[in-house]
């Protein structure tokens, strides 16, 4: 089912945790709200989900007005972080929970709620645990009964906050791809919220990136990567370098001198767009090795020009290859780099720098 | 190689000392005092012990004792219930003053409850006026006991639940509101079992503080034999008639009573509260490797 959300606004107090959002959700789309803490992605999951109520704006479902519908009559699967799952029953009763609370008249037969329960079970591979309680599973296990159990009751949207916060890296991966595999098998529209940018450009078809109340830009996770539509965008997905220049026509020229801030614009470039040697690059940069960090298959290099840092990622092969002491002086040169003019970074209010 | 510890010692030591202690003053306060009461009635033959324990007056006096005291443990269970619930959940001016007057029966006298409740709830009284009209004699009659022993035993229910209720998780609720539970649904089926065990701890602390009750009670029952006459006042009259060994006896079945009733209720509620974790064998989850999760089949 599509979910249209019109003109929404809501606030806590003095704070603003949506301002005027609007955001269609088209039938079958694995969505990511993405953003850092704060930005109200998940108070407009919650809004989705009838567990909290917009000051203004609109929320249809399939085309129907659904904004003061109770969360009970939404037909939402919600996912919690915290797995919220009910610790005095079995695995098997939570499943089966949302069956055995409908009218008598529309609950399925003991046999039906069996078949149903064990169907879903087998589906998130842990029927063997049926008669487990929620204190005796693993993480990874409890987040996948608390899926099983927001699915029993057919939703028509499925809506997961920040479903794999608590879990760790490597568990996370799995069940990442694993959601991804299931949201296809299921044809429900999907809506999940994350900080985690690679969680969002990984698995979700399109990427909502959020930010204090506002959407910066909706796309499919390699438009918002290769082509953000905003400094704040370019800086929340990925590492990356600000450099303050001067324009020449299409071309900047970058540079970090102190007249260059007032030509009024900003070069972003990401650390593993900047080409680095030891020899002289033609219109290149010099700069100081102040850090070598090996990160897994990438080398990060810290590097000082001019009292500012600059990172540059290096494949592990051409760090051995070019021999990087701390002190060493180096030449850089972008490869690429996005330019926005100053007054679009202001609002962000970010630092030149995200580590 | 080093030989393995026999057993791993907690993160904080003093183990023994800790059970030494626990022990020492448990016997010191309560087995030792409670030994010799037992030992006091050995002076009695058993058929005389006999005598005493089921003569009609003592009889009485256990019905009415226990019969009153569950009856208003059973009121308070509600009523603490929902005065507890009303506390956490609600925000309403005057709040903590209502929190405050909670605390109040614990504080005042119990000579002093009683008093006061004799007088509102007499025949010519505040309340008792009105009760009359409609055909209700409260003081001097079992009832008068039971609106004495409710007074008493309110603040345990309340405060053995209210820190219970603040720890329900919020998700929870909307968990089951998102799968398409009734607000009834929910509190019955997800947030009743919850608080059970609390629930159960409070109504068997305001049960057994009823059970002992003496001087609230005196002032509004009436003290009629066979009829509204508690067994602590029973054993107090026959102390007062020197009858040292018949009080014993008399002190010794309430005991006996009392602990089978407490030991029931503690076993229901090991029982509730351990219910969902059954099945112990299992290996404690955070020891899967995480790499095994998805994958993993018996």
């Amino acid at each position: 089912m599509s979910i249209e959300i019109r003109n929404i606004s809501k606030r806590f107090g003095n704070f603003v945790a949506l301002d005027d959002l609007s955001l269609d959700i088209p039938t079958g789309e694995l969505v990511a709200l993405l953003g850092p803490s704060g930005c109200g992605k998940t108070t407009l999951l919650r809004i989705i989900a009838g567990m909290e109520t917009p000051d203004s704006g609109n929320v249809l479902f399939g085309g129907e007005e659904a904004t003061h519908v109770h969360a009970r009559e939404r037909q939402v699967g919600f996912v919690f972080q915290h797995y919220a799952l009910f610790r005095h029953m079995s695995v098997f009763e939570n499943v089966a929970f949302g069956l055995r609370v409908r009218p008598r008249k529309d609950r399925p037969s003991e046999a039906e709620i069996r078949e149903r329960v064990m169907g879903l079970l087998k589906l998130v591979q842990l029927d063997w645990l049926a008669q487990r309680y929620p204190s005796q599973l693993s993480g990874g296990q409890r987040q996948r009964i608390a899926l099983a159990r927001a699915l029993a009751v057919e939703p028509k949207v499925l809506l997961l906050d920040e479903p794999f916060g608590a879990l760790d890296t490597k568990v996370r991966k799995e069940l990442r791809r694993w959601l991804r595999r299931l949201h296809d098998e299921m044809h429900i529209s999907s809506v999940f919220v994350t900080h985690d940018q690679e969680e969002a450009l990984e698995v979700a078809d399109r990427v909502v990136v959020m930010n204090r109340g506002h959407i910066e830009q909706i796309g499919s996770p390699d438009e918002v990567y290769s082509s953000p539509a905003s400094p704040f965008v370019y800086q929340f997905l990925g590492n990356v370098n600000v450099f303050h220049s001067r324009l020449h026509g299409s071309w900047a020229e970058v540079e970090r001198e102190g007249d260059a801030r007032a030509a009024g614009s900003i070069a972003f470039v990401r650390p593993h767009d900047i080409e680095l040697d030891v020899a002289p690059i033609a219109g290149g940069m010099t700069a100081g090795v102040r850090h070598v960090h090996r990160i897994g298959p990438l080398v990060r290099v810290e590097l000082e020009h001019d009292g500012e840092t600059i990172e540059v990622e290096l494949t592990r092969e051409r760090a051995a290859s070019l021999d990087l002491p701390v002190g060493k002086t180096v030449w850089i040169k972008p490869r690429q780099a996005k330019v926005f003019a100053a007054e679009a970074t202001a609002p962000a209010g970010k630092q030149p720098f995200l580590f | 190689m080093f030989p393995a510890p026999a057993k791993r010692d907690g993160v904080l030591p003093g183990f023994r000392l800790g059970l030494g202690y626990t022990l020492t003053y448990l016997t010191l306060l309560v087995l030792i005092p409670l030994g010799g009461m037992i030992l006091m009635t050995g002076k009695l033959t058993w058929g005389s012990f006999w005598d005493i324990a089921t003569a009609e007056r003592a009889l009485a006096s256990y019905r009415v004792t226990f019969g009153a005291s569950l009856f208003a443990a059973i009121v308070n269970a509600v009523f603490g219930l929902i005065v507890a619930w009303v506390l956490v959940r609600y925000p309403f001016p005057g709040k903590r003053f209502v929190d405050a007057l909670v605390d109040l029966p614990f504080a005042l006298p119990t000579a002093v409850a009683g008093i006061t409740l004799a007088t509102l709830y007499a025949e010519n009284g505040w309340v008792g006026q009105f009760l009359a009209k409609l055909g209700i004699k409260v003081a001097f009659t079992p009832l008068g006991i039971v609106v004495a022993l409710i007074f008493v035993t309110l603040p345990f229910v309340v405060r053995t639940l209210q820190p219970v209720i603040e720890d329900i998780e919020a998700e929870v609720e909307e968990a089951a509101a998102s799968l398409g539970a009734t607000r009834w649904q929910t509190f019955v089926r997800v947030l009743l079992p919850g608080i059970f065990p609390a629930w159960l701890t409070g109504f068997t602390l305001a049960f057994s503080r009823a059970i002992g009750e003496f001087g609230s009670v005196i002032f509004i029952a009436g003290n009629m034999p066979l009829i509204s006459e508690i067994t602590p006042l029973l054993i107090i009259s026959k102390l007062e008639q020197y009858d040292l060994i018949g009080a014993t006896a008399l002190a010794v079945v309430m005991l006996v009573i009392s602990f089978a009733m407490l030991l029931t209720i503690n076993l229901l509620q090991w029982w509730a509260a351990n219910r969902h974790a059954k099945g112990n064998d299992a290996e404690p989850a955070e020891a899967l490797a995480p790499g095994a999760l998805v994958e993993a089949r018996p």
